[in-house]
């Protein structure tokens, strides 16, 4: 153990007098932290933003005054997700999901504002992340580092004076594998820091410290593979060439390729195609303003014999109330039924993506990263659910109040005599029928839970990647 | 009586090509004993295969007695090995070069032997705490040999010592080599040099493509001749 240490400490010594590589180093760390800092606080702000846009809307919701409920239909509300603490270092789909939802009577509409339609003009550089820079520029950093790590022993004839004071090849190894542990190490730094940050901001520990664990995971995969190459390889020149070619597929071709293969593989038809077929249905299904559509004589013979009156006037509730009713479940119901499908062809495409994680280690730990943080899929999925139910749940206590509270005979008239108008004008607490929405991630163990598959696809490459340089070592030859 | 070094009927190949066929030897304890040869000779690898770095396609190599294919680390804990490029870090100066090849060797040593080993191969004191990069290559081959003798060990294997040394030091550098074997080392250098070959080695073993073609002795506290090695090592060379 001692001689890992000795070994690491030298390979260090190396590093901190190359300029080079201090100059690089010096410039990551530079980037990371400027980076993390911008993204706390960008993510900080965001997320008091969107949790005094939610206060707000409920507010002006509330503060409606007295009018008709269908009006407060149309009149609609705001569902915002705020960014979870770790989006901070993992702003996921977020960026390209939207952040909030109008919600109003008769219509799912998507979700808006997402930063990368904002920042459009800034094109990929708009969403240089923490997690980007993790993911991406520091395996490059650790194939600069370390890309000749025993090879450049074995070109300056060092590695048979060491080898032949006594030293095996797998504990030489394992000493430049410790040095390359402790340079992963310290870059955890500001990804520790920010983690404690979102613990500080309220993000329960096991995430943070999972994200943390998974990074680190991620890194040492890299440095392993690193290792590999620069014990197997006979030049230098062919070790970096190598290396980098293996950064650009697993960090750059896989993804691309993957997100191609799953949208080919499974296919999900465009919104505008399935928002066609979508509103033939919703036809077939009446207009909820229209308490005479045919569609509805059904439900009116129902009503009737339920209530035993002959007529629609004799009811004790408001015809036109239960219309909009009846109506909104329908079509919620097909609507649902569409998004549903969407959701799950959206997922499966996911899920699809993620196995490319078996080919690139880049792919597990973005899946990971997503998971941990509260920023992925799935959780954007339940923000669409869960808006929807809050949708759904005030539309209908309103047209609840629209089928009790007034006299069906007022709401004929009320475009023709304005006494009725009047009278069929609701007192604005019955707004207090919307709650309160305030999105939160899952909890913790369901999000580690979920991470679990990346996970064991990132400890199958570190496996894979240690047996291949613990062998090479082994057989390490002058 | 077991010989530090031997190698019976030894040949190796590299990269598929045969370096040396069916070469036998024995190196008495405190003897210094030089192959000579030259280029592409087997030399290098001669001293390669007794570190266990090459093994052999056939024959056997030992190391006190002992085969280096059953026990590679007796065998390296019981040589010290100075290459011919004197591989040390050009980073680092000559006492960090010192101090991490034998922490490598579970060799724990005072500054002052530092000193000591530096001042024999006459090392200049002002050069010391300089980074190696600095150095002429007789310099660096100066700090490669003090570590060969930092290390104390029963044997030496010495490739092209006197590579880059200057005239005076070659002296000093002989001088050095006789009184380690007056001392009890054990010594197999390999070199193209008769003339220093024959002024320090007992013997003297000519070795040319791979096979071991003429031996000589010293007798009688003499010198072995350098112009019957020379001749001998010429005719070799051209026929």
């Amino acid at each position: 153990m001692n001689m890992m240490f000795r070994i690491a400490k030298e390979e260090w010594r190396l590093w901190l007098r190359s300029k080079v590589i201090v100059v690089a180093t010096l410039i990551v760390a530079v980037l990371l932290a400027v980076t993390s800092v911008l993204t706390v606080n960008r993510v900080a702000s965001e997320q008091s933003q969107r949790l005094a846009q939610q206060f707000a809307a409920e507010e002006t919701f509330f503060a409606q005054p007295d009018r008709h409920p269908h009006r407060m239909v149309h009149y609609g509300h705001y569902a915002f997700r705020p960014p979870p603490p770790l989006a901070a270092f993992e702003p996921g789909v977020d960026a390209v999901t939207g952040q909030s939802i109008f919600l109003e009577g008769h219509r799912q509409n998507t979700p808006m504002f997402a930063d990368t339609k904002a920042a459009a003009d800034l094109g990929g550089f708009a969403s240089l992340t923490p997690a980007n820079l993790y993911q991406l520029l520091l395996p490059l950093l650790l194939i600069v580092l370390g890309h000749a790590l025993l090879l450049r022993e074995r070109e300056s004839g060092t590695l048979a004076v060491m080898l032949a004071q006594g030293q095996s090849g797998v504990s030489l190894a394992m000493g430049k594998a410790l040095a390359l542990l402790a340079v992963i190490a310290i870059f955890m730094l500001p990804l520790i820091a920010v983690a404690i940050h979102s613990v500080v901001q309220g993000e329960n520990g096991l995430a943070a410290v999972s994200l943390v664990g998974g990074y680190f995971l991620y890194l040492c995969v890299w440095g392993a593979i690193v290792l590999a190459a620069s014990i197997i390889l006979k030049h230098r020149a062919v070790s970096l060439g190598a290396l980098i070619f293996i950064w650009l597929f697993a960090a750059l071709i896989v993804p691309r390729f993957a997100i191609n293969a799953s949208s080919a593989a499974i296919e999900a038809p465009g919104k505008i195609e399935s928002d066609l077929v979508m509103l033939a249905e919703q036809r077939k299904l009446g207009d909820g303003h229209n308490a005479a559509d045919p569609a509805f004589q059904r439900l009116q013979k129902e009503v009737l014999e339920q209530y035993e009156v002959e007529k629609i006037e004799d009811l004790p509730i408001n015809w036109r109330g239960v219309v909009a009713s009846y109506s909104e479940a329908e079509l919620t119901d097909l609507l649902n039924g569409y998004a549903e499908n969407r959701m799950e062809q959206e997922a499966n495409q996911s899920g699809l993506f993620k196995l490319f994680g078996l080919a690139s280690p880049t792919i597990a730990i973005g899946s990971v990263s997503r998971t941990l943080a509260g920023t992925d899929l799935s959780t954007h999925h339940r923000f669409l659910r869960e808006s929807e139910a809050l949708r759904f749940d005030f539309v209908q206590s309103l047209n609840e109040v629209h089928a009790t509270e007034l006299a069906y005979e007022d709401d004929l008239n009320r475009s023709s005599d304005p006494e009725a108008e009047r009278r069929t004008r609701v007192n604005s607490e019955a707004w207090r029928v919307l709650d309160e929405f305030r999105f939160a991630p899952d909890s913790a163990s369901d999000r580690v839970d979920r991470a679990s598959f990346a996970f064991g696809m990132l400890f199958a490459w570190l496996i894979l990647a240690c047996a291949v340089a613990f062998f090479a070592a082994r057989r390490v030859r002058i | 009586m077991t010989s530090p070094l031997e190698a019976r009927s030894l040949s190796l190949n590299r990269e598929g090509n045969a370096v040396l066929n069916g070469v036998s030897f024995a190196v008495a304890e405190g003897e210094v004993f030089a192959l000579l040869g030259g280029n592409g000779a087997g030399k290098s690898s001669t001293l390669l295969a007794f570190l266990g770095f090459l093994e052999p396609s056939g024959g056997e190599i030992l190391v006190n007695g002992k085969s280096v294919a059953d026990d590679i680390a007796a065998a390296r804990s019981a040589i010290a090995y100075l290459p011919e490029a004197a591989a040390l870090y050009g980073h680092m100066t000559a006492y960090e070069n010192l101090n991490y090849f034998l922490d490598l060797a579970g060799k724990s040593v005072k500054k002052a032997d530092y000193d000591d080993a530096l001042n024999r191969v006459a090392l200049p004191i002002e050069a010391r705490s300089r980074r190696l990069q600095s150095y002429s290559k007789g310099m660096r081959q100066k700090t490669a040999i003090a570590l060969a003798l930092l290390r104390e060990t029963p044997i030496l294997l010495l490739d092209e010592p006197t590579s880059g040394l200057d005239p005076v030091a070659i002296d000093e550098f002989h001088d050095l080599v006789k009184d380690l074997a007056g001392a009890g080392q054990t010594i197999l250098m390999v070199t193209h040099d008769v003339y220093g070959a024959c002024q320090v080695a007992d013997r003297v073993g000519l070795l040319r493509r791979g096979q071991l073609v003429g031996s000589f002795a010293a007798e009688n506290g003499e010198r072995i001749d350098t112009e019957t090695v020379h001749a001998a090592f010429a005719e070799r060379e051209t026929a």
